[in-house]
């Protein structure tokens, strides 16, 4: 197993960096080499993190573009909507739809990043409406093929920018969305579901990983300590014997977020103050 | 008899293509999250006031969402409506499905492509995997499981749908209805096989050596209607003809979240008067600036 929070090799950083530049590195040290990886749309940290792991770390990975469904794409930049041309330059092939989407429920997908309004312990993900269905409070966009392929895809790589709101690691999500390790109905292996599941869940206070089907809290961001992020978790936290700050990131992989999302595009899943998180020596 | 529609010219008037969809139908909807809608029709169904439309589709934004904040659209079936990251949620799709206006049967990409291809088979359903132990199903008493009869493992069952019409938005058509579109094709192929009528509106209606130079997609046998429409996508991208008007969704999005005065404002300024006076206020030329270099691409995303 991959431990997330390990330094990668390289030069350690000499300028200064911020949260979302490392939360980036943190998803894409969860990709593994000779791995193919996709993310969906409405995934910027995602999309940044899976080129980010291509350039340093994971270079014989397989990347497919969400919504675009390219293989290892050139993109110009990371421009704020998926389905969109600058994501798919100079790649060596097109997926269809159809193509992906079979891949990926027959097996030949080894991970996907995925995003949820609300995660439960499990890694079950609600991204269709809080206050559930069909009445309500807050009817978010939806899941696009996640109801389908979570189950099948080899790993999946959770993660959310909003843990220290309280409201998204929850007991108990208000509509079961993409299918975590265990659902009220029962396992993945009692439901015929053929993918692994959750592996690991990155927040922007910490990474955990998955022992049992349950999350358990494996490192955090050394600005934050474990009360914090125990108020913020509405399940029961676990934590790790072994409990670690996040290894820092490398200089070079600072530099692949940087020039791969030079619009910024990740910086729109965080709020003001985790942007405003700064690391390192100042610029 | 066959269903396929034979002929050299099917062209057609916005008006006419989009009177082919008939209160209460089920509309299919092409292209892709902000990319290749089709929304010249969209606008057309807006001005000619259709009722009760059943929207089916993939991950999609103002197509789907300007419909329901016209009132047109009492069920919403889509994997995802929203604008990504940029935007934000769906504002009247949200108002809709909070308020009950509008029931949302949420599906799932790979449920609606499966659904697709039951009904181009010709059966009545097919298995798919995933789904179960989801909350998904609860939104569809349709769906079901299957014992598969070889190895008697349980899968989700989901049945075929075709839809009444659907609406394709293309670079390039000729007179006949052959259509070459630029990947992502995202469903469209899958629509225009497995519903009842298609309705295509092209940017240029060009000679059919040059559609077949540039790739058929879609064939002229299931295109009922084309309609040359030039900037039919916009404000969502067609490239390599234009790049997505992102002031253009930003003053939508806030329009129809401000409420109905807004959203009546918006459809009188920009939907009631037309195609040709649209063009003229939203001026798309601008959009073509993404092909002169990285730099002029990036602006139109600052």
């Amino acid at each position: 197993m991959v431990d997330v929070g390990r330094g990668m090799d390289g030069a350690v950083p000499v300028s200064g960096w911020t949260l979302d530049e490392w939360f980036v590195v943190a998803l894409a040290r969860t990709v593994v080499d000779r791995e193919v990886v996709f993310h969906g749309f409405a995934s910027p940290c995602a999309q940044v993190a899976m080129h980010v792991a291509r350039r340093t770390h994971a270079p014989d990975s397989m990347l497919i573009e969400g919504a675009t469904y390219a293989v290892n794409p050139v993109p110009a930049f990371v421009p704020p909507t998926g389905n969109d041309l600058a994501l798919h330059r100079d790649a060596t092939y097109r997926m269809r739809f159809e193509e992906f989407f079979d891949a990926a429920c027959r097996g030949d997908v080894d991970r996907m990043f995925l995003s949820g309004g609300q995660i439960d312990v499990h890694g079950n993900t609600n991204v269709t409406a809080i206050g559930g269905m069909p009445r309500p409070k807050i009817k978010l966009g939806g899941g696009g093929g996640g109801a389908n392929i979570s189950a099948t895809i080899g790993a999946l790589t959770l993660w959310t920018t909003r843990h220290r709101s309280g409201r998204t690691l929850v007991p108990t999500l208000d509509f079961l969305t993409d299918l975590g390790h265990v659902t009220p109905a029962g396992t993945r292996e009692q439901l015929g579901h053929t993918g692994g599941g959750p592996e690991w869940l990155v927040t922007e206070l910490g990474v955990f990983d998955f022992v049992d089907g349950r999350a358990r809290l494996v490192s955090r961001f050394p600005d934050v300590d474990v009360e914090e992020i125990e108020r913020a978790t509405g399940f029961d936290l676990v934590v790790a014997p072994e409990l670690s700050v996040l290894a820092e990131p490398t200089e070079a992989e600072l530099a692949q977020v940087r020039a791969i999302d030079p619009l910024g595009v990740r910086r729109s899943e965080f709020s003001d103050q985790e942007l405003a998180r700064r690391f390192g020596s100042p610029v | 008899m066959s269903r396929f529609t034979l002929g050299t010219d099917k062209r057609s008037t916005l008006a006419d293509a989009a009177a082919r969809v008939k209160d209460g139908d089920t509309v299919a909807l092409g292209g892709g999250l902000c990319a290749r809608l089709p929304m010249a029709l969209v606008r057309e169904l807006v001005r000619q006031g259709r009722t009760d439309l059943r929207v089916v589709g993939s991950a999609h934004s103002i197509d789907v969402d300007l419909l329901i904040a016209a009132g047109l659209v009492s069920v919403c079936e889509e994997s995802y409506v929203g604008f990504e990251q940029d935007l934000g949620l769906a504002p009247a799709f949200r108002r809709g499905a909070e308020s009950g206006a509008v029931e949302v049967r949420e599906s799932s990409c790979v449920v609606m492509l499966t659904q697709l291809r039951a009904a181009e088979m010709g059966v009545p359903f097919l298995p798919v995997r995933g789904l179960l132990g989801g909350d998904l199903s609860s939104l569809h008493p349709e769906w079901g499981t299957v014992t598969c009869p070889f190895t008697g493992q349980e899968l989700a069952a989901v049945p075929a749908l075709a839809p009444d019409v659907a609406l394709l938005h293309a670079s390039l058509g000729d007179a006949a209805g052959n259509l070459h579109i630029d990947q992502p094709y995202v469903l469209d192929e899958r629509f225009a096989h497995a519903s009842r009528v298609v309705v295509a509106t092209v940017d240029a209606i060009v000679s059919t050596e040059e559609v077949v130079a540039a790739g058929v997609t879609v064939p002229a046998h299931v295109v009922a209607a084309v309609v040359e429409a030039p900037y039919g996508a916009h404000p969502s991208s067609c490239y390599p003809g234009y790049a997505y008007d992102r002031p253009h969704l930003a003053e939508y999005v806030a329009a129809a979240n401000a409420g109905p005065d807004a959203v009546t404002a918006y459809l009188e300024r920009y939907v009631l008067p037309g195609e040709d006076a649209y063009r003229a206020l939203v001026a798309p030329e601008r959009l073509s600036a993404w092909s002169t270099s990285d730099e002029a691409w990036m602006e139109l995303f600052r």
